[in-house]
């Protein structure tokens, strides 16, 4: 019952605290919407590509060429790529380097040249595919023609058939995040590690407030205080946690998946992690030094976990970095959870973070009980 | 009169520092008990081991006839503390500092609203129970001090300097707290650096020195400690012109004060040096007001015994 009174006592004061507010609530909501929004193109898996403009020199070398090259031009000019004879005057190369058009391509004797811009790549890379086809067609034509006419006319016909300049073969799974979905996962995670700060002042704070003496004078045990305080934080804690992760879903319509209750387990073992990291902490270090110590490690495992912009996977050094973030295995899990229904990714996270919060309960508990007074 | 508390040869070390050496005493049930002591005297460190703040290094300490070692529980149940720093919560109001702490002693339901109500309008804050302790003056918050420290009805309140720095309306609220406490049953171990005060309220004291008890008895028992010396208060006009070294040089005299246009003498009280005292203030040329022999008080016993001033 006094465990009890105490956790309602810590909650009560977390909810009235205006910074709680503002760093819990306020400031994740206004970061889930401000880079939500910044960064959307960089979670898009469309581009839009407008009229692709290639220029091109026939230099009548290769009549054969030149026969095949016209029809290939007049079928693929029915789409968004248009091919224009070099004019009068004209230097294809430099009329690319000024962006009149995405690649310059001249027909000779040693076949085809092609001069891309490396300023729209994707177009680069779509014309640089059209032309490998059509080289292959042609070689594959010619060498028909030398033994059998009629197949060669077979090729050339299906060359000139309608189809899709890129066709898209998924990698990935339909289902990704957009750019607010990927910052209302990361800015969650990232407060809920921010609970370690709260935590961090747990018993300082009952210390600094001369509270610890009557709490230390009442029969009360250090460990009903300890359980109290811890309970207290966690549920404060946990619930900004689920007040950020509601007012996504339902003001940005972030998407939280199916599987609500597996992710919750991952948040709420995060929370357990970052409450016990805070207080661990706070024994080992005195004064203020214990929040500056836990205001960085937030700060780093923010920016390595990905709660600022996207972290990719790297085998080098810098992505064995980022795994030391919980805030990366977190997201990581919870990312699985929603879009690859991966139940099973959600076990190393929770397990990683039951883990750490154990030994740094441990940390504060041995620490505690070695004091005479909190 | 049984005792509520009794320590015996209790001793605490800090590393090789000694705060408390081998300390006995008993507190009677009823008492207002005073301990007086400078900085550094060991009467926190006392304090804070019958409150179960700080364990002993050696010794015994008996609350109601029970080791509260043994007993810690039963201890903590029937002492209140009101500590000398202020102890609540600035972001909670009157009312919840109040409930919290007497929640933490077992109240409940009824009874815990009952005793919160009783101890807030005990301190005359009833009407501010819903008002946080961050708007109330210094002398509001000490009151809420004790409040937190009497809702459970503690058989024994330790008040560690329980008027420091407030006014003096609040100050007399708080001794008439003191008092009413006490008509009401409990017995009060008081603390204070304003020799007065204790002077005022206090049935016993104990003197505490270098982690010793050099002294302890009723203030009347004390002062008769040192009938050996006398005081004499002469109140002057200026005290540009006083020459202290001139009035130490005359036979008997021990110390010379001077304080808001008053020369504070303590002399022995067998040499009969009255009258070269004012004639050396008339030599001085200083306009004598009043002259008055003094009966030694608590400061000048305390001086006596440990040569220094309470609040060095």
């Amino acid at each position: 019952m006094k465990t009890l009174i105490i956790a309602l006592k810590e909650i009560k004061q977390a909810l009235r605290d205006k910074r709680t507010f503002v760093f819990m609530l306020a400031f994740p909501i206004v970061l889930i919407l401000i880079l939500g929004m910044a960064l959307s193109n960089a979670f898009s898996g469309n581009v839009e590509l407008g009229e692709m403009k290639v220029l091109y020199k026939d230099t009548g070398a290769s009549p054969a060429l030149g026969g095949y090259w016209d029809g290939f031009v007049k079928t693929v000019g029915q789409g968004n790529v248009h091919f224009t004879p070099l004019g009068e005057g004209m230097n294809g190369q430099e009329e690319v380097k000024s962006d009149n058009y995405v690649a310059y391509v001249e027909l000779g004797n040693e076949g085809i040249r092609f001069y891309g811009s490396t300023k729209s790549t994707i177009e680069d890379n779509i014309v640089q595919g059209m032309l490998t086809a059509f080289a292959q067609r042609y070689n594959l034509a010619a060498s028909a023609m030398k033994t059998d006419p009629a197949a060669a006319q077979a090729v050339l016909a299906n060359a000139s058939a309608p189809h899709d300049i890129v066709k898209e073969t998924a990698l990935q799974a339909d289902k990704s995040p957009g750019s607010i979905d990927y910052y209302a996962i990361a800015m969650t995670t990232m407060i809920a590690l921010y609970a370690a700060m709260s935590a961090s002042s747990l018993i300082r704070g009952e210390r600094s407030r001369n509270t610890a003496i009557r709490l230390s004078a009442a029969p009360v045990s250090k460990s009903e205080i300890f359980a109290g305080k811890i309970i207290g934080c966690l549920f404060s804690n946990l619930i900004c946690v689920l007040a950020v992760v509601l007012f996504s879903k339902y003001v940005f319509k972030a998407d939280w998946g199916d599987h609500f209750g597996m992710v919750f387990l991952v948040l709420l073992s995060e929370v357990l992690l970052a409450v016990s990291l805070g207080l661990g902490l706070s024994y080992f270090f005195k004064g203020e030094t214990a929040r500056s110590i836990v205001m960085i490690f937030t700060q780093l495992a923010s920016f390595l976990g990905g709660a600022y912009f996207p972290i990719g996977d790297a085998d080098n050094f810098m992505g064995a970095v980022t795994n030391l973030s919980p805030l990366r295995w977190a997201n990581v899990a919870i990312n699985k959870i929603i879009y690859s229904n991966e139940l099973g990714a959600a076990l190393p996270a929770i397990g990683l973070n039951l883990a750490i919060a154990v030994a740094f309960l441990a940390i504060a508990i041995i620490s505690m009980r070695r004091r005479e007074a909190l | 009169m049984s005792n509520v508390l009794e320590i015996r040869n209790l001793t605490k070390k800090f590393g090789d520092f000694i705060a408390v050496d081998n300390m006995s005493l008993a507190v009677r049930e009823g008492e207002i008990f005073g301990f007086l002591g400078a900085n550094g005297a060991g009467k926190s460190t006392t304090i804070n081991m019958i409150s179960s703040l700080l364990r002993s290094t050696k010794g015994e300490i008996d609350l109601l006839g029970k080791n509260i070692a043994k007993n810690a529980k039963f201890a903590k149940s029937n002492i209140g503390v009101v500590p000398q720093d202020l102890a609540i919560y600035e972001d909670m109001t009157a009312y919840e500092n109040v409930s919290f702490f007497a929640g933490l002693y077992g109240l409940r339901g009824e009874q815990l609203k009952e005793r919160t109500v009783e101890a807030l309008e005990f301190v005359g804050l009833g009407d501010k129970h819903k008002a946080y302790p961050k708007n109330f003056s210094g002398g509001m918050k000490r009151r809420l001090n004790i409040a937190c420290a009497i809702a459970h009805r503690p058989k024994l309140i330790i008040m560690d300097e329980p008027t420091v720095g407030i006014d003096p309306q609040s100050r007399n609220y708080i001794l008439n707290s003191v008092r009413k406490l006490n008509d009401m049953g409990c017995t009060i171990i008081y603390t204070s650096h304003y020799m007065e005060e204790v002077e005022e309220i206090c049935t016993r004291i104990a003197i505490v020195d270098h982690g010793k008890i050099i002294a302890e008895g009723t203030k009347e028992q004390l002062k008769a400690i040192i009938t050996d010396t006398k005081d004499i208060w002469i109140g002057i006009k200026s005290e540009d012109e006083i020459k202290v070294e001139s009035l130490k040089q005359i036979p008997g005299v021990a110390t010379v004060r001077i304080e808001d246009q008053m020369v504070m003498i303590n002399s022995k009280a067998e040499v009969n040096n009255l009258n070269q005292i004012i004639q050396q203030l008339i030599r001085d040329r200083a306009e004598i007001r009043s002259v008055e022999e003094q009966a030694p008080n608590l400061e000048t016993v305390f001086l006596t015994l440990t040569g220094r001033n309470l609040r060095d």
